[in-house]
Parts: C-alpha cells; structure tokens; sequence
C-alpha cells in the first residue's frame, strides 16, 4: 500500500504542472480549488523506504508471466505505431484472455512495475492504468486509494488529450473510446454511492475524505463540477454538437470536416465528444434532472442509423437512460416506444453477442428496462409490441398481475365527506400489493441515482448529526415522487372495468359501484381523463423533448352533468403481421429443408435467399408506429359518429 | 397537427435571448449566474409568466452549491410549477431538490420560512391538484394554518389563484359538457357574482333555471367510437410476393 502511494506522490507533482494549464476552461472551477489539490498526506518515511522498494519492485517485476510481459511490449508497440487494428486485438482479446489466465481475482502488475517494458511511454502507462482500475472495479472490490488514485488517473488522461498542444496523435477503436467515458461515470457513481455512507467508513477513509473535503474551498475529487468539466470540454473541442446539427441541415463530409476544427476531424475526437453527450445524458439522470438530460441529446436522432450503434454497449445505455427520463417526465408512451425499440435490438443480436463480455451487461440492462416496460405498460397500456408483452410478462408475471389490481391509493374512502387531508404531513398510506409491485420493479431497475455532495466528512459535529439522521437514499426520494403518480391514478383500473360494461349510467349509480360518494367519483373520474392524455413525440419530429399531445386509452368518456357517457374504441384483429411471420417461416422450413443433405442435393445453396425477407422486416422496424406490419403495412382509422 | 404541445413549455415566447443563451450554454453551471435567474424568477412571480426550465436551472445550481440555496426562491419556483399541473413540473423540480431541504444549516431560520415545514404542504397541495380534489385543494390552501405561506409568498405570485383555477378549468372542460353551478363553484373556489363572472369570461354559459353550466365542446369533450381497421395493398405485399416467386 505504502508503494503505490508513494509511488502516486511523486506522479502527482507532475500532475500539478499538468493542472496549471487547466482543465477547467469550460465551466470552471468556481472557487473549489484545482483538479489536483489532493490531500495525500506525505509520508515521510518514503525515501528510507526507497531501497526496500526498489528490491520489490524487481521481485514483483521477476513474478509476471512472461507471456504477459510480451503482450504488454507487443500492446505498447501497437499504440506507439498507432495500429488500429492491433490495438483493438490487444485490447479485446489480449488483455481478457490474460485477466481470465492470470487475473481473475488479483491485480494487474502495477504500472511502475511494467513501465520499464514500455521504456516509460506516459501515454501507454496512462491507458494501461486506466485498464487496470477498471478491472479492480469489476472484478474486485477498489479500496479508498482505488478509488483515489484511478480520479487522478482519470484526470492524466483527459489532461492529456485535451491539454496537449493541438489534438494528440492517438487512435484508439471505438468501443475502448466509449469504455473510457462510461468507466468515468460508473466510477464517478461508484464514488458518490460509496462516500454517501458515512456510516461504514474506517478512520482512515474517515481521515482521508477529511483531508480531502478540506483541500482548498471543497472536495474536487469526483465531484460532479470535475465530471461535467470532462465532458462538457471533450464536447466543446471536438464542437460534436456543431457537427451533428450540421449532418442534420445535410451537409457534405467535408463541410462537416470544416465545422469539426482541428479536433473533431480527428475520429478520436469526434467519438470522444458523441460519447460525451450520452455521458451527460447519464450524468444528469444520475443526478434527477430529466429535462437537462433529454437536453442534452438534442442533436442526436434515436434510430438505427445513428452514431451510437456502432457500439453496441452505447446504443444499450443511451435508450436507457432516455426511456427512463421520458417515465420521470410522465411521458409513458414515449418511454414504452424507446424500450421496445431497444429490446427488439438485443433480441435480434442475442444470437451473435453472447460471447461478449459485455453481453452480461447489456443483459442485466436489458432485464431492467422489461421492468422499466412492464410498469409503463400497466399505466398505459399499450398494443405496440405483443412479443415484448410477452417477453415482460414471461419475467414479471407476478409483479404485474398485482400491478394491475386495482387498489385504495389515498386514506380509506370516506362515504359522507369528501376526503380533506387537512394534516400536510400526514405520511401516504402504507404500500398495497399494487404499490409493492410498483416500487419493487422501480427499485429493481432505476438507474443508480446519486447526490450531488458528500457528507460533511470535515464537520466531526456535523458528521454525527448527519449519521444520527441520514437522509433518505436518493433512489427512494425518487421513488416516492413515482408513486405520487401513481396513487394519483390508483382507480383507474377499477373505473375502467366499470365503464367497459355501460355506453352511458348515472354518475351516483357508478359511486355506488366504488362505494364512494358521487363528488369523489366525478373526482376521479377527472383523473381518469388526465391520465388518458399524454404528450408525445410524434414522428420523430423536432427534438426528443418535444411532442403533442394525444390519447392513449380506447375507452372514452364524458360526463353531462351527472350522466357519464362511454365510448370505446375497438380495434380489429391483425392478420398482416401473422400472416409476414408465417411466409417467413414457411421460408425457413423450405430452405432447411433444400439444405438437409437429402440424396438429390441442388447446387444452388439456400443460405443466400434466407436473408433477404429479414432485413426488409428491421427496417420497416424503425419506425415504431408500424411495428406490427413489419411490412409497411399502414392501419387506416375509420371513425363512426358515436 | 403541427403545432406542438411542449413549445411554449421548452422556449416560452417571453422567455429573454440572454436567459435563453444562458440555460443553453455551459454558463448555467456558475454560480455567480444564480441571480440573473432568480431575478427572472421574480419577475415571472410579477408578471404571470412561467418559464420551468429556467427554473430548474436554478435548483439546478442549488443542488451543487448548496450554500446558495434560498428558501424564498425555492418556494416560489414550486408554487409557479403547482399552477403548471397537471404537467410534471412540480415533481420534477422537487426531483432536483435532493438531499436535505435547506441545505446543512437548517437551524437557524424560522418555522415560516423553514423548508422541511414547508415543502411537505406543497408537496400536499400538489397532491390534491394531481388527483383533482380541488376542493380539498381550496380547503387546506385557506386553512389557518397556511396563514404565513398566503401571506408571505402567493401573495408575491401574480394570479396564483387564477392560475390554479386555471388548472381547474383544464379539467373540467375535458371531462365535462355540463357540469353543475355549484359544484364547478367549489372547485375554483368562488360563488355569486365572482363565479358568474369566471364562467362568462371562459366563455362557457350559465343556465339560471337549471343550474347548470355549459362548456363548449373542444377534442377532449366531444368522444367519438372508432374502429382501427388494418388495411393492407397489394403493392405493399410486392417485395414479399416477388420474394415468394424467385424462391419456387
């Protein structure tokens, strides 16, 4: 332990020189102090220490495998010759297949141990660090120092790339560009969770979160400004915002290339700041801000054809985040449709990604955003996708049957007054099955919410107070703004059963039927209206946040003094999408069968036909509003004067 | 068709170039903006206007520096999103209000301008707005209890009553054709003239004799059965038919 911090002691001086050129130049600091005002106590007893050391660094050196000696040799050539190809070789298959043989549960070589492999090369040091936190993260458990030590790293690397004279020469492949930015932030989350509890931390941590929340005007290590920081700067360089709304007007390549600058030309760049804005599209939601979120995607356009399918991870992550965001804003039809478009995806590339390591992953994302879907769809319901239905009531059959039971949101229904709530405190009444339901799937599959600031870790006095009294974990303050909502709309299912059975009943006989008063009921009733009409993205027109608003229910009405009148609209059955999937599989029985080795076999193989009906399905698929007639099919509304 | 229903909510019209240059741009982020947008806040307080992003860009600044966190404003800013229901607002803003209301030192103030006493009657208010108890609404927003809320901060906030009322009528022109005099009275909150004189100026009509009050039909009104019939061509089966015949 001693080594690794004395050994960042020194790498820290020249992280200040770095610091003073600033990486605060896109939104500044504001008074909190430079990115490397670490407070790393200075242990004095390092140079006596130097000696012993220097021994075990040899010794440690003599320990690694030479196998690994020579892929990290043959590694650090790739990146100093700038050989795409080989890097991605090195950095998707070398380094797993040697965390499998070698590191499954241990650390990498520390990189002062390797540097002189590399002959000290800063810059591959600087990736080979960030690997190598990035494996403690997710295959061990990081320690405060960890957790230290891979911010500053973090910080060398941006530093780097954005503070050296003109862009820096370096290519990296996309999916290790995208990793970079995401390991930022699920590390910036990882550090908010962790220094958010104060209860179980040692004295040592204790001490050093002190340190640290002293250090000039407040804590700067992973704290939200130095976050935004990164990734605002590495959008502004690269000017991706520019760019993007550029290809948006039509412009030509090289007129892109113009606008790009010096920077965003570079591909490094350029994916550097696309994945930036997805960061921030994360970050905001991290932090509960919905809007900003969805603001910041702007230029980005949601389908198939966009910048972020190139990695797959990215294209998991960014409709995530944003299905969620339009749940926070109430806007469940939006969100519905970006699940669905997403899930629809990883089910077409199971097949062909299992043996990814990110599969796992884009897996567990995939199981939450089913229960994302699920409570959308019990809320409003939708016919958009019947397989996703499906899919989500196979995995949550439970939780939405409950979901869907009608239940008493508000103080048990009081038959003579209407129901005041004259006490403001008063606490929501206690979780029903339906509620339970509710809050275990948002539980499940809400993103890791965060806080903005730490603890008072510098405030003795005002520490104890705050663990006498923690507050409320971010994610259960969300939760319970959900559920505000859904309480709201806690009769809706009821009064829909009701209603489905009458083209037109009194208002007093429906109250009956609820066992409330007829002021109560009309209440509700002007709920249930609300709850049927929602803002909604049309076409994907204008920007994510925009939309109009529309019905989302089949079943209408309206009250004329105290008579409630229904409609409802009916829509027939669908014989197009059926009638698609079975000439597709009769295809696939057909060209199975001309491809089984029967004693007369033709020289024409099937393999090539076999393709050719699917991809008119995808990308007819796109567009969501046709998703049940993959074909193109349209569905014509008739309407009859009721 | 075209005209979108969050326009005016994402830019509204009154909004000024320089808020609007500075909530789009990486400067809402420092601190030393805070009253620029406070200041719009007051004004919107002033003079009926609402402008919600602008706003959280406030709470936003809140959220990362606590120490600038103003009771006043905050409330200020959920009392305009109450008047923006049945939309999100107010739960987005609170959304942004994490942690610990008033920030770390909470001691200090007063019981009527302390947060943890008053966000949680907000909070109520919206509650009931939410789930249209207006009249529950109007009971507890008179309550005495709420004395020093009506009189130190709605009072600030120009046509904050209208603006709920405003709500109210939302409501009830989607659910209603007609829709008893009485009844519409206890959820603006107003009788006699005052009611009458409501009901003109939103242009619905007051039937003396029968008590009841008229509303226009508008889209949410006026229901209409429909039968979603899929209809499919020929020439969108081609590609499938084409395929159909090269494969026998």
């Amino acid at each position: 332990m001693s080594q690794r911090a004395n050994y960042y002691e020194e790498e820290l001086d020249d992280a200040d020189d770095l610091a003073d050129v600033g990486l605060n130049l896109t939104i500044g600091n504001y008074g909190q102090g430079g990115l490397y005002e670490d407070g790393m106590p200075r242990i004095d007893e390092a140079t006596l220490l130097a000696m012993q050391q220097h021994v075990a660094q040899q010794v440690a050196f003599a320990q690694i495998p030479d196998v690994v000696k020579r892929f990290i040799i043959q590694f650090n050539n790739a990146i100093v010759n700038n050989n795409l190809q080989e890097i991605t070789a090195c950095y998707e298959n070398g380094w797993n297949k040697l965390t499998e043989q070698f590191y499954p549960k241990i650390e990498w070589p520390e990189a002062e141990i390797i540097a002189p492999l590399v002959n000290d090369n800063p810059v591959f040091l600087i990736l080979y660090r960030e690997l190598y936190y990035r494996h403690i993260y997710s295959r061990l458990s990081p320690n405060v120092d960890d957790r230290f030590h891979s911010y500053e790293n973090s910080c060398e690397l941006f530093n780097y790339l954005l503070n050296s004279d003109g862009p820096v020469q370096l290519t990296l492949p996309d999916q290790w560009l995208w990793d970079i930015i995401d390991e930022f932030i699920y590390q910036f989350q990882s550090f908010s969770l962790w220094r958010s509890k104060a209860k179980a931390k040692t004295e040592d941590e204790l001490m050093m979160l002190a340190t640290e929340a002293e250090s000039t005007g407040g804590s700067q290590l992973w704290s939200c400004y130095s976050v935004l920081n990164v990734l605002y700067s590495l959008v502004q360089k690269s000017r991706i915002n520019e760019c993007l709304a550029g290809v948006k007007e039509g412009k030509t390549e090289a007129e892109i290339q113009q606008i790009a600058g010096e920077y965003g030309s570079k591909p490094l760049y350029r994916m550097l700041g696309y994945f930036s804005l997805i960061g921030l599209l994360r970050v905001h939601v991290l932090l509960g801000d919905f809007t900003l979120a969805l603001k910041v995607m702007d230029n980005i356009e949601l389908n198939q054809k966009a910048f972020f399918t190139r990695v797959t991870a990215c294209h998991v992550a960014t409709y995530y985040y944003v299905g969620f965001s339009y749940m926070a804003l109430r806007r469940y039809n939006d969100a519905i449709r970006t699940f669905v478009s997403i899930l629809n995806f990883i089910g077409r590339m199971r097949q062909y990604h299992t043996r990814s390591y990110q599969y796992d992953q884009i897996h567990k994302t995939a199981e939450r955003m089913y229960a994302l879907f699920a409570i959308c769809n019990c809320l409003s319901p939708s016919k958009l996708d019947e397989q996703i239905l499906s899919n989500a009531k196979e995995r949550y059959a439970d939780q939405i049957a409950k979901m869907s039971l009608p239940f008493t949101a508000t103080t048990p229904p009081n038959s003579t007054t209407p129901a005041v709530e004259n006490a403001p405190e008063e606490k929501p009444a206690p979780a029903t099955g339906a509620l339970a339901a509710y809050s275990e799937l948002f539980l499940f599959a809400c993103p890791k919410f965060i806080t903005a600031n730490a603890p008072p870790y510098n405030d003795t006095e005002a520490l104890a107070a705050y663990i006498a009294d923690v507050p409320e974990e971010p994610a259960v303050r969300h939760l319970s703004l959900f559920l505000d909502d859904i309480r709201a709309r806690a009769e809706v299912p009821t009064l829909r059963s009701y209603l489905k059975l009458y083209t037109s009943l009194d208002a007093s006989k429906l109250a009956g039927f609820l066992e409330r008063d007829e002021e109560e009921l009309v209440q509700l009733m002007m709920v249930m209206k609300t709850a049927s009409r929602s803002v909604t993205r049309m076409n994907n027109e204008g920007t994510l946040l925009d939309g109009q608003v529309i019905t989302t229910t089949d079943l209408d009405f309206v009250i004329n003094e105290n008579m409630v009148h229904v409609v409802e609209s009916t829509i027939n059955r669908k014989y197009g999408g059926w009638f698609v999937r079975n000439t597709e599989h009769a295809q696939r029985v057909y060209d199975a069968l001309k491809a089984s080795p029967l004693p007369i076999t033709k020289t024409t193989a099937a393999g090539g036909v076999e393709g050719e009906p699917k991809p008119t399905v995808q990308e007819k698929e796109t567009k969501p509003r046709a998703a049940n007639a993959p074909w193109g099919a349209s569905t014509r509304k008739v309407e009859f004067a009721a | 068709m075209s005209s979108s229903a969050t326009k005016s909510w994402l830019k509204p019209a009154e909004r000024p170039e320089i808020i609007d240059t500075l909530i789009n741009g990486v400067d809402r982020y420092n601190p030393s903006n805070v009253g620029i947008l406070e200041d719009y806040l007051y004004h919107q307080a002033r003079t009926n206007e609402y402008d919600c992003l602008a706003n959280l860009a406030i709470l936003k600044l809140y959220q990362f520096n606590p120490d600038l966190y103003n009771v006043d404003v905050v409330v200020n800013i959920l009392l305009k999103a109450l008047t923006a229901t049945p939309l999100p607002d107010f739960n987005l803003c609170m959304a942004l209000l994490s942690e610990r209301p008033g920030g770390p030192s909470g001691d200090d103030v007063d019981a009527e301008h302390d947060p943890n006493v008053l966000l949680p009657i907000l909070s109520s208010l919206s509650r009931n707005l939410a789930e249209c108890r207006f009249p529950a609404f109007w009971m507890l927003y008179r309550d005495d209890s709420l004395t020093h809320l009506r009189e130190n901060f709605t009072v600030e906030v120009v046509g904050f009553e209208d603006g709920i009322r405003e709500v109210v009528v939302k409501a009830v022109k989607s659910t209603f054709t007609k829709i008893g005099v009485a009844r519409l009275g206890s959820y603006l909150d107003l009788s006699g003239d005052a009611l009458e004189e409501f009901i003109s100026a939103v242009g619905w009509t007051l039937d003396q004799n029968t008590g009841t009050v008229s509303i226009p039909p508008n889209p949410d009104n006026t229901i209409q059965a429909t039968v979603v019939r899929e209809s499919i061509t020929l020439p969108q089966l081609a590609k499938l038919l084409a395929h159909a015949q090269s494969v026998a």
